[in-house]
C-alpha cells in the first residue's frame, strides 16, 4: 500500500534539502484524513536536476495515473526567466498538472525574511494560506512571483489536500 | 539497582566517575527534573546510588546523598529525614499524597513511557491480560489493544480512522473472548465485490503489524498521554512508499501533545525529521565516546542524506 493512485494525489519534486523541508512543513498541515495523498519525493540535486528528473521519471507516470499531480520546487535563483524555461520542459498535455514554485532567490534568504529560523514553519506557513485561502506568506516579496502559479495549485491541489 | 544499570555499562570501565541520569520534561504548566546518579566503589559487586533529586520548576522535593534521603516540606516545616539501603532508587519508595501530587504525576508520565523495538515476528494476537505499558518488542500488543480499549473505549475510533487509511480494504478489526480467560484480535478485510478474508492474525505481515503498533501508539497518545515514544527504527519491515507517511503520521499524531523521538538510518525516514529536530551521533572508533550534534549545525555538501551515504557527516 501507498498513495492510492487512483485517487487525486499530488507528488512534491525538491530541488534541495531546503526546499524539501519547506515541502515537509507543508504537509504537515494537511488534513489528517488526507495526507496520505501528498507525497514528498527524494531531493533531485540541483534545479537543472529537478527537469531531467521530471521528463525521465514523472511524464509517463503523469500519464498512467491521470489524478496526479506534480509540484517542481525549486530556486528561482534571481533568475526571471526560470518559469519560462522550466515550463518549457514539461509537455503541452501536463502543463494543467504540473507546478513550479519556489523562492525568488534561495530557501535560505526566505528564512532570513520571514525570521522563521528554520524552512519547516515557512512551509507550515504557506500551507496554512492554502488552506485558509490567503496570501499572508505568499505575498513576501520573495515569494510573490508565484501568484500565477499559486492561483492554479489553489484551483487544482487545494481540494485534494484540504477540506473546502 | 542490578535491573537498571551494571558495572559493565560504565564506559570502558571507567568507574572513577559517577554515571549520571537526568530527565527534565515540561507537564503542563510545570518542568520536573528528576536526577540520579550511580557510582561502583571498589570492592562492591553492584552499583549504588551516589546521588538522587526531585525537582518541580526548580523547587526541590526530594534529595539524596547515598543512603540519605531529604524531603522537604512546604513552609517552614522542617524537612523530613529518612535513611534507606543505597542499591535502591527513592523514587518509588517516596510516597505522594494523591493523585495531583508533582510526584504523582512525575511517575505515572514515567510509567506510561513507550520506549518501542517491535519484533513482528513475535506478535501474536492472542492475550491473557491487560496493559498500558508494552513490553519494548510489543510482542505483548494483543494486551496492549486490551488495555487501551478497557482504558478508553473510544480509542477504537482513532485505531480504525488510522489504520483505515493505510489499508483502505480494512473492514473490521475484532477483540472477542475465546476459551474462559483469553481475547483473539482478527481483522478482516474486504473488496467492492463482497469478498472478504480474516487471515490469523499471526499471518499479517511484519509491515502490517508496525501498522497496528503504529495506530496504538497515536490512540494512546490521546487516551492517556502525552506520551513520550521512544521508536528505534520505526522504518523497519516498512515498503520504502509508505516510510514517509508512517513518519509523518507519527509527527502529526504528536503535534498537540507528547513527544516522539526515533533513530534512523533509512534515507526515507531521516529527511522526514525537521532539520531543528535532528540529531547525528557519531563516534569515531571503539575507544571513544559517541558524539551528539544537531543536524542544523553541520555543514554538508549536497543533501544531507547523499552526505549520510558518503559517510562525510564527521563530528
Amino acid at each position: 500500500m501507498s498513495v492510492n493512485h487512483y485517487l487525486p494525489h499530488v507528488f512534491v519534486l525538491p530541488e534541495d534539502d531546503a526546499n524539501s523541508r519547506l515541502a515537509d512543513g507543508f504537509h504537515d498541515e494537511v488534513e489528517w484524513t488526507r495526507y496520505r495523498q501528498m507525497q514528498v519525493l527524494r531531493v533531485a540535486g540541483g534545479r537543472e536536476r529537478v527537469l531531467e528528473l521530471f521528463k525521465a521519471q514523472h511524464v509517463k507516470g503523469m500519464d498512467r495515473f491521470t489524478k496526479r499531480f506534480v509540484v517542481l520546487l525549486t530556486d528561482f535563483d534571481g533568475d526571471e526567466d526560470w518559469l519560462e524555461h522550466a515550463r518549457a520542459a514539461i509537455p503541452e498535455h501536463l502543463t494543467d498538472r504540473v507546478f513550479i514554485l519556489g523562492s525568488r532567490t534561495n530557501p535560505e534568504a526566505l528564512k532570513i525574511a520571514l525570521g522563521l529560523g528554520f524552512c519547516e514553519p515557512i512551509g507550515s506557513a504557506l500551507a496554512k494560506d492554502c488552506r485558509d485561502d490567503s496570501y499572508t506568506s505568499w505575498a513576501h516579496d520573495l515569494l510573490r512571483h508565484n501568484a500565477v502559479e499559486l492561483d492554479r495549485l489553489r484551483d487544482h491541489v487545494r481540494p485534494i489536500l484540504f477540506q473546502s | 539497582m542490578g535491573e537498571l544499570v551494571k558495572p559493565k555499562d560504565f564506559f570502558l570501565g571507567r568507574i572513577d566517575a559517577p554515571m549520571r541520569f537526568e530527565v527534565e520534561v515540561k507537564l503542563g504548566d510545570h518542568i520536573y527534573k528528576y536526577i540520579i546518579a550511580f557510582e561502583f566503589p571498589e570492592g562492591f559487586k553492584e552499583l549504588r546510588v551516589f546521588e538522587e533529586g526531585f525537582a518541580v520548576d526548580g523547587k526541590p522535593f526530594y534529595t539524596r546523598e547515598g543512603a540519605q534521603v531529604s524531603l522537604a516540606r512546604a513552609g517552614g516545616e522542617k524537612e523530613a529525614q529518612f535513611r534507606i539501603d543505597w542499591h535502591l532508587v527513592a523514587l518509588p519508595i517516596v510516597q505522594e499524597q494523591s493523585s495531583k501530587d508533582p510526584l504523582s504525576i512525575f511517575k505515572q508520565w514515567l510509567a506510561q513511557m513507550l520506549i518501542l523495538r517491535p519484533i513482528p515476528s513475535l506478535i501474536l494476537g492472542e492475550s491473557k491480560e491487560e496493559t498500558l505499558q508494552p513490553n519494548i518488542q510489543v510482542n505483548d500488543f494483543a494486551a496492549w489493544f486490551s488495555g487501551l480499549l478497557a482504558h478508553a473505549p473510544a480509542a477504537y475510533n482513532d485505531i480504525y480512522a488510522h489504520l483505515k487509511q493505510v489499508m483502505p480494504d480494512l473492514s473490521d478489526i475484532k477483540n472477542p473472548v475465546i476459551g474462559t480467560d483469553s481475547r483473539s484480535l482478527r481483522v478482516t478485510f474486504s473488496n467492492d465485490q463482497g469478498g472478504n478474508v480474516t487471515p490469523p492474525f499471526e499471518d499479517l505481515s511484519d509491515g502490517e503489524k508496525c501498522f497496528m503498533i503504529c495506530a496504538v501508539v497515536i490512540a494512546a497518545n490521546k487516551a492517556y498521554g502525552p506520551v513520550l515514544c521512544f521508536w528505534d527504527e520505526p522504518d523497519n519491515y516498512l515498503a520504502l512508499s509508505e516510510v514517509g507517511h508512517f513518519v509523518l503520521a507519527l509527527r502529526k499524531a504528536f503535534q498537540s501533545g507528547g513527544q516522539f523521538i526515533a533513530t534512523s538510518h533509512n534515507p526515507e525516514a531521516i529527511p522526514r525529521f525537521s532539520e531543528e529536530s535532528t540529531l547525528v551521533l557519531d563516534r569515531k572508533s571503539h575507544l571513544e565516546p559517541t558524539l551528539v550534534r544537531p543536524v542544523s549545525d553541520l555543514q554538508t555538501s549536497g543533501d544531507l542524506v547523499s552526505a549520510l551515504i558518503r559517510g562525510d557527516l564527521e563530528l
